[in-house]
């Protein structure tokens, strides 16, 4: 049977694979859609992992993750200085790292913050002890190809800070950190205190074009400042627009989620919002996935009418086979197997080809933000499969009834 | 070996008011050959299909050494006939895509599992002597007197006690035909089974032991009476 079955897919074989590959893809378009979107809610899920409390100016909770977890470059509004000061003197918090953005170099988005934070994200080489010890220092991402030694020079996102050249500050690379799988691997990290000085200037540079004495003055009264960098932070502090919180215990985390949820400030937890958002994207899902099974029902529609069509055309051979002495269970178990193969075939290749997709997609995601997406084929996915190639075989049973239902007379006589 | 004995056989089919067969008495006798004439549209292929069991008449009894096929149900009637009729068609039935003797083989194969030992054995000797060489070419590139020959062989592989051919020359050129004659002819006379030939071709009737003929779904033969 299995024979007659072959010889007759042989004879079609273009046919057979046109058919196999317009499954596949059907099959692909679901699975893609699965596993892409657990990799993502993982992927960023892990990412914000490490970020226990985001405290920032009062706005959008998610931008302000975006921003800080993600770096995600968008104006934020600057929180006061005295946030910053007050959390990292605060009992209950084991470290509050300002995180100060708006510049980048070759792409790389250039990060203030300190040498505290540094080392909670790790460091997997380093010329300096500690980290970001001095005003010139700078840190890179696991991703970033910088060498230790390389001169960075940042692009500032103010006008008018390019004619300035004698105020830029330099950076040289003198460690880089251990993978993160984050946005943060992306990375150059530098002292907050840079950031500040660079957009101090940019500002005064702004408001008071032409006034090189009070520039001078400025300058020099952030180097002297600059000769300890980090906490404790001195009175005047200027605004950041996000800080960092590593509470010492659950309980202080909740403390102070409460306490900064103020008029002024937000503060959030990044898992929390990502909750949230997952929700959003869950519709989003949703979406995708009645689009994957609409996909499917198309694939199956035209599978249906081109295995009816074959059978029309093969009419005369089933007959043939039951005046032969074919049981008529067996002229079913041909026209099923056949379908089945042909359908099993595709799915098998779908779930491949989805996940080799899903797989180049989430690469491709990766080399653009930086969070690494675990891309896996887990056994409910191929439940999915198998709940598709049960579908399959019942609608391939209608064809196959049919054959069993025909008289081998009357097709015969056709 | 069977013999045939149709008692009351009608065939009518829905939308026509005259049946297509009405045979109140025919019999054929074990082991000897019949030729069935007759014009288009004469009830020929209605005999065939009532005689192998593919289609039930409306009334009457068709049986085959006693046993009344028409009261088998429709598994049954399939079962009956893989046993015990050995099918030639006019336009063969042969499954392209497989080799001559997997087509020989064919209709076992749905019967079987496993083939039964020494059936492939069989299936070779059959093609020996229907004149093939079994290689593994597919059947498509059989000339069509090949073809036929290639289902005798198959009609005649699970030793049917009644070979049944429809056409079986029709489609075929004269020396094709006439080798197909003989050798149907010589085969089913060695075989012992009982032969039922549909037949226009009067170098193949001629051959044959009986002829009936029928016009209009009746015995239109002068040997109607004969049939008691």
């Amino acid at each position: 049977m299995i024979r007659f079955v072959l010889a007759d897919l042989r004879l079609h074989a273009l046919g057979a694979v046109v058919i196999v590959l317009l499954i596949a893809s059907a099959t692909a378009l679901g699975m893609a859609v699965r596993i892409e979107e657990r990799a993502l809610r993982l992927g960023s899920a892990r990412a914000a992992d490490r970020f226990d409390l985001v405290v920032g100016a009062a706005g959008s909770e998610t931008q302000l993750v975006l921003s800080s977890v993600f770096l995600q470059p968008a104006p934020l509004t600057l929180l006061n200085g005295d946030v910053l000061r007050r959390l990292s003197e605060d009992p209950r918090v084991e470290f509050a790292a300002p995180v100060g953005f708006g510049d980048s170099f070759l792409g790389y988005p250039i990060v203030g913050t300190t040498a505290e934070f540094v080392e909670s994200l790790g460091l997997a080489e380093r010329a300096a002890e500690p980290p970001l010890a001095s005003l010139g220092e700078a840190i890179v991402g696991a991703g970033v190809r910088l060498d230790p030694g390389y001169e960075i020079r940042p692009m500032h996102g103010l006008p008018g800070q390019e004619a300035e050249e004698h105020d830029e500050i330099v950076y040289r690379v003198t460690g880089r950190l251990a993978p993160t799988s984050t946005p943060w691997d992306r990375a150059i990290l530098v002292p907050i205190e840079g950031v500040w000085k660079a957009h101090e200037h940019g500002d005064e540079a702004h408001d008071e074009a032409g006034h090189d004495d009070d520039d001078d003055h400025e300058d020099h009264g952030t180097e002297e400042a600059a000769a300890r960098l980090g906490p404790p932070w001195p009175d005047d502090l200027p605004g950041v627009p996000a800080i960092i919180v590593k509470p010492r215990t659950i309980a202080n985390a909740y403390q102070l989620r409460g306490e900064y949820r103020t008029e002024t400030t937000l503060a959030v937890f990044p898992g929390e919002v990502l909750t949230r958002l997952y929700s959003t994207l869950g519709d989003a899902r949703q979406i995708l996935t009645a689009i994957a099974i609409g996909t499917q029902a198309l694939a199956a529609a035209a599978v249906l009418l081109v295995a009816m069509a074959h059978l029309a055309q093969r009419r005369r051979q089933i007959g043939a086979l039951r005046a032969f002495g074919a049981p008529r269970v067996a002229v079913f178990g041909v026209v099923w197997a056949e379908l089945l193969l042909v359908v099993g075939l595709g799915v098998a290749c779908g779930v491949l080809l989805g996940y080799a997709g899903a797989k180049i997609l989430a690469i491709g995601l990766s080399r653009q933000s930086g969070i690494h997406l675990p891309v896996t084929l887990e056994a409910s996915d191929l439940g999915f499969a198998a709940v598709l190639l049960a579908v399959a075989a019942a609608i391939a049973a209608l064809p196959a009834i049919y054959a069993y239902r025909q008289s081998p007379a009357a097709a015969l006589r056709s | 070996m069977l013999s045939l004995s149709l008692e009351g056989v009608v065939v009518r089919f829905p939308d026509l008011a005259e049946p297509a067969l009405d045979l109140p008495g025919l019999e054929v006798a074990a082991g000897s050959s019949v030729a069935v004439t007759g014009p288009s549209g004469a009830g020929k292929s209605t005999f065939i299909n009532v005689v192998t069991g593919l289609e039930r008449p409306s009334a009457g009894r068709v049986l085959w050494s006693g046993e009344d096929i028409a009261r088998l149900s429709e598994a049954a009637r399939d079962r009956w006939r893989a046993r015990n009729v050995g099918l030639v068609m006019q336009d063969f039935h042969l499954f392209p895509g497989l080799s001559a003797i997997e087509n020989v083989l064919l209709p076992a194969r749905f019967r079987h599992i496993r083939l039964p030992a020494g059936l492939r054995d069989r299936a070779a000797a059959l093609l020996v002597e229907v004149g093939i060489d079994a290689g593994a070419r597919g059947i498509e590139t059989f000339s069509r007197g090949e073809m036929q020959r290639v289902a005798i062989a198959r009609a005649l592989l699970l030793q049917p006690g009644v070979i049944v051919a429809d056409e079986p020359t029709a489609s075929l050129d004269g020396q094709s035909g006439a080798a197909v004659c003989a050798l149907l002819t010589r085969l089913a006379r060695a075989a012992g089974a009982t032969l039922i030939v549909v037949t226009h071709d009067p170098a193949l009737y001629g051959r044959l032991d009986r002829r009936i003929a029928l016009a209009g779904g009746r015995r239109a033969d002068a040997l109607h009476a004969e049939a008691s």
